[in-house]
Order: C-alpha cells, then structure tokens, then sequence
C-alpha cells in the first residue's frame, strides 16, 4: 500500500456500520433519497476513508454524484467534515446537496452527470505524472453509468498510456432509475470487459472489507490502472429494507428509520 | 383562463403520447433509464412493442433515432432535459437535424423545476436548440397545450425540442383553449398599455400573477403567451411591444440565448424602441435547492417582473408586494 495502513476489519466494519447510520439519518431530513446508494457502498467508502485514500494527497474523484451521501458520512466519521453539517443535507442553502457539485467539500471531483468521473481522473493521473508525484488517483464509479459511452472511452485510453496509479472502484450493485441493470443493458461480463481494455481487475464482495482492501492492496507499477469490480446489493443487506423498495430512491418514514437503526446499532455492539 | 391555485393533472404528456400512438402506427418511443420520470411507463405498459429503453446512452439514443426516422418512424425521443441536450449536442445536429428528420426530443425538469443543481438542471436548453437549424423549440404552459403539442409536433415535419416541466401540470387555460404553433397569444390586454409581458412554460403564471398586482396598483400590463419559442411569432411581438413603453421576457431559463434573447433579437430587428428587461437567470449556474427556494434566489419570481416594471418605468410610488397565492395539495401556484 502507498498510503497510511489500514485500520483493522472490525473498525472498518464499525466505520461502514456508521456510514450507514449517517446516510439513514440524512435521507430523514426530506423523508426520501439516495438511500440505497449508501448502503451498497458503505463497506467501499469505508476502506477508501479508513486509509487506502491518502486525504490531501492521493487525488480522490466521485463519478455518480448522488453517492455523495456516502461522502460526506464517511468524511464525518473519518475528521474530514464537521458531523454538524449533515443535519443540513439536501436543505436549501446548503453545501451538502444531495447530488454532488462543484460547491461539494473533501473530494477533488464530483460529477453529477453520469459517465464523467473516470475521464476527470485520467487528468488528475495524467497532471501527476508530468509533475513526477507519487500521488494516486482513485475514482469511484456505479455500474449503471457504465451504460454511458465515455466511461469505455476512458478506460481505452487510460490502460493505453498505462496509468499505473489510476484505480478505479465500481460499485456493481445492479442497481438504476429503471430498475436492475440487468434488465436495461448487458453489461456483463464486467471484469472481463475491463481486462479486455487491458486494466488489472480485482473482483470482489464489496460488502467484505478485508476482499477490498486486499484488492486495493493488489495494485502495482507495470500492472497499468486497476479496476476494483465490487458485487454489492443495493440495499446492503440490510434486513429490515424490505426487498420490494425502490432502491435507487429510497422513500423512508419514521417507522422503517426506527427500524433500519435498530438492526445496525445492533451491529455496532 | 382560470384563476390560480390551479388545478393540477398528472402526465398529460405521457397519456397524450399513448393516446397519439395507438392510432399512429409509426409512432416510437425512445427512453435513457428516466421512464416513469418522462411519464412515458405509461406508452411501455401499453405499447409495449414500440417502447425502447436505450439506457443511459443519450448520444447512442439520438443516432439511434435519426436512424429509426430514416426508416420511416416518428421518435419520440424522452429524458431529462439537461441530459437530452447537452449531452448529445453533436448527434442531434448531424443525426437528426440537419436531415431534417422526425425526431421529437422531449426534454423534461426545465431550468430551477430540478432539486438536483447544476448538472441536473436545464438552463440552457433552449439557447442550445434554438441554435441547431432546422429545430423547432416549443414550450407549453399548462396541461391543455402539453396535451395539443403531443400531436401538433407529431404533424410537423422535422425536428422539435418540446421542453416540459415534470410531475403535476398546472391547468391555466380553458378546455376551448387551441395551442398554434404559428401563434403567440395575446391573453391579457394589449391594446396600448405599460408593460408588456412575454412569457413561456412556467413563467406564465408568474406573468399573468404579476400583471394582475399592476393593474390593480394603476399600471396597466398585458402578457403574451410564446410556446413556441423558435421559430419566433416576431409579428405579434413585435406589434404588442409597439403599443407598450416596456417590454418584460420572462423565461425559467438562463437571460442568454432563450426567450428573452429571442424577443429582443426581433425588437431590434422591428426597430422596436420600447426597453427590454429580461427575468431569467442572471446567466450564472444554479445549486440544489426546492422550487420556491430558487425560484425566489435567481430573480424567477412574480415579485421580480413587478420590480422590473416598477424599475423600468420609472414609478416613484412603493414597488406593489407580490400576492402570495397559497396551493393546497395537487394545486399550482407561481413563486
């Protein structure tokens, strides 16, 4: 690993626990949102916050910007952000809006328009090189805006100029507007698209810390930029969502609140 | 016209659009993972065969339609109107409008009507089609000239940008209301007045809600309804800015390129002498934020053309306040 080590397992299962209480109570404030966007990532921002980003250093971009509920719980939880702020989430007037902008704190890019992220990654790995830094850029990206075809024009060209420090983070959880990926487009086989445009693929279970930071932990100079395929589920197997919301916007009353807490408070004892 | 709060319906646009294909065969509908938001879940539950759910792929689904209307097909091309523009400016210019061909792109969400900030919102859409020859950029205001556009741009040849705001549409005109696409409307006054207040989409209630708080403070204001944006009713502007000592555009849009661009592009022309002031927003992006919230920030407001006229003719009397229409649940009412 390039950056700070890692914290243990069990403090980056507690750090994505928190994540996901933080999101819960931030999609209270209107009573609906990108709820499930947080969940299925929970387990990724918490490795990326919990060391594998050097804050301040390695450049960190986020591709679909309605992720940024997972931004700005894991930056709370990890001193990049005043806690304070979150009760502001998606207010009027208020920087932490719920899709991501250019007024967005901590990360170096947030698109809001899909299929963007990578390629704005690409300059931030392309600046580092010419400057000779060791930084590392890393992009997180959703499967779903694979659909958009730049995100392909990116990763030609990336593994092209072999961009040993570009790492890219797909949270594949099968998950859009419309429904489950699936039953939009075919984007499978996933890692073996990204192998074929010639990057080094990590697949794995993206709700498992350790197959994360261990696929983090697989980049190398030689190897060109890394792609980090994580199979989630949208609702982050969390048990008390039933299975039958619509995961890309969550609706959440004061009951399932209650509920969503209750079961991972649970998990934080 | 009614009398605001006005009574709301939901997707006249899509239950047009379902209504308009069933009896034209060559009718397709062309989808970017955005269905039940363009109201058209209802053409794919009914039509299922003519329904095409091209993904988050807006340059691939606008070549894609050039392609279907070279066959033969009417595309009804939907997404979110930020999206259906910018994204895919090039396709639409060379797959679509230069071949003049029958590509209805329906952008929804238009300008502050987003929550989601900038890169959800569309500001300049209708500065980017009114650039594109051969494109015809329409823009109703309640659910009577959304339902009459659905088959008024099916008949026209070519090209349109129908620019349509999302989720529960304001009725504003009388069922015996006729949308024209040849037509402005004059719908209040005209006959030598103030000010003159050209409005299209969401602004017209602003409009119509500031011209009533003018008259009844002694100024006497008439507004002209523009749905069709491009290409421009110049004459009827042009004669109604004659007989006013101001002119007002009013557009949820930013000030360069849209509406307001459009009318003083055909004053000047005319050699029209009256001042122009344009409400829009003041060419700078947005941020999230709720409807009344931003509406309210960026100068989209009845309270603002009413400052604007009270500025522009100089009155030296205290600017009136802007009535504030309560809207109960599944009504409308302006900012």
């Amino acid at each position: 690993m390039g950056g700070q080590s890692l914290l243990d397992a069990t403090k980056l299962r507690r750090l994505a626990t928190r994540i996901r209480m933080h999101a819960t109570d931030m999609v209270a404030i209107q009573g609906f949102g990108y709820l499930g966007q947080a969940m299925s990532s929970a387990e990724i921002f918490a490795v990326l916050f919990g060391g594998a980003i050097r804050i301040g250093h390695d450049r960190f971009v986020l591709s679909p910007g309605h992720y940024v509920i997972a931004l700005y719980a894991a930056a709370a939880e990890t001193g990049f952000l005043d806690p304070a702020q979150l009760t502001r989430y998606g207010t009027d007037g208020s920087t932490l809006e719920a899709i991501g902008s250019e007024r967005t704190p901590v990360a170096d890019l947030v698109c809001g328009s899909l299929g963007q992220g990578l390629s704005g990654a690409i300059g931030f790995a392309l600046a580092a090189q010419l400057a000779g830094e060791d930084r590392y850029t890393f992009a997180f990206l959703s499967d779903g805006e694979m659909e958009e075809g730049q995100v392909w024009e990116a990763a030609m060209f990336a593994a092209h100029r072999r961009l040993d420090r570009l790492v890219a983070v797909i949270d594949a959880n099968n998950s859009q507007v419309d429904g489950p990926v699936t039953s939009v487009t075919t984007l499978e086989p996933l890692a073996e698209k990204w192998r074929a445009f010639g990057w080094h693929v990590a697949e794995v279970d993206g709700h498992d810390v350790d197959a994360l930071a261990q696929a983090f932990a697989s980049r190398h100079d030689g190897a060109g930029p890394l792609a980090i395929v994580a199979r989630t589920e949208i609702l982050g197997r969390v048990r008390s969502i039933p299975p039958t919301v619509d995961g890309h916007f969550i609706k959440l009353d004061g009951d399932l609140k209650a509920a969503i807490m209750r079961e991972l408070e649970a998990g934080l004892a | 016209m009614r009398e605001p709060p006005y009574p709301t319906v939901l997707k006249p646009y899509g239950a047009a659009l379902v209504e308009l294909a069933r009896r034209r065969p060559e009718i397709v509908c062309l989808g970017a993972d955005l269905t039940r938001q363009t109201e058209t879940d209802l053409f794919r539950d009914e039509i299922a065969d003519r329904f095409i759910n091209i993904g988050m792929a807006e340059a691939n689904m606008l070549s894609i339609a050039g392609g279907l209307a070279r066959a033969g097909h009417v595309v009804f091309v939907n997404t979110f109107g930020v999206f259906c523009t910018r994204r895919c400016f090039d396709q639409i210019a060379m797959s679509v409008a230069y071949p003049k061909l029958n590509v209805k792109i329906v952008g929804f969400m238009p300008g502050l009507s987003s929550p989601g900030g900038p890169s959800h919102q569309a500001i300049d859409d209708v500065a980017l089609m009114r650039a594109v020859p051969n494109m015809t950029v329409i823009e109703p205001a309640d659910a009577i000239e959304t339902t009459q556009a659905v088959a008024a741009i099916a008949d026209r040849p070519g090209p349109v940008y129908l620019r349509l705001k999302r989720g529960e549409i304001p009725v504003i005109f009388d069922d015996g209301h006729r949308l024209d696409l040849g037509k402005a409307q004059v719908v209040i006054g005209g006959e030598g007045c103030d000010v003159c207040i050209v409005a299209s989409g969401m602004m017209l209630p602003a409009a119509l809600a500031a011209a009533r708080a003018l008259v009844e403070n002694g100024v006497s204001a008439a507004v002209l309804n523009v749905p069709v944006i491009k290409p421009l009713d110049s004459a009827t502007v042009v004669a109604v800015a004659r007989r006013s000592r101001l002119v007002i555009a009013a557009e949820n849009h930013t000030v360069v390129g849209g509406l307001g661009s459009a009318v003083a592009e055909a004053l000047a022309e005319a050699g029209v002498g009256a001042p122009l002031r344009r409400i829009g927003i003041p060419d700078t992006f947005a941020e999230a934020g709720s409807r009344d919230y931003l509406f309210a920030k960026y100068g989209l407001g009845t309270r603002d053309i009413i400052e604007a006229a009270w500025r522009g003719l100089s009155i030296n009397r205290p600017v009136p306040v802007a009535p504030v229409i309560a809207a109960s649940p599944g009504a409308y009412a302006p900012v």
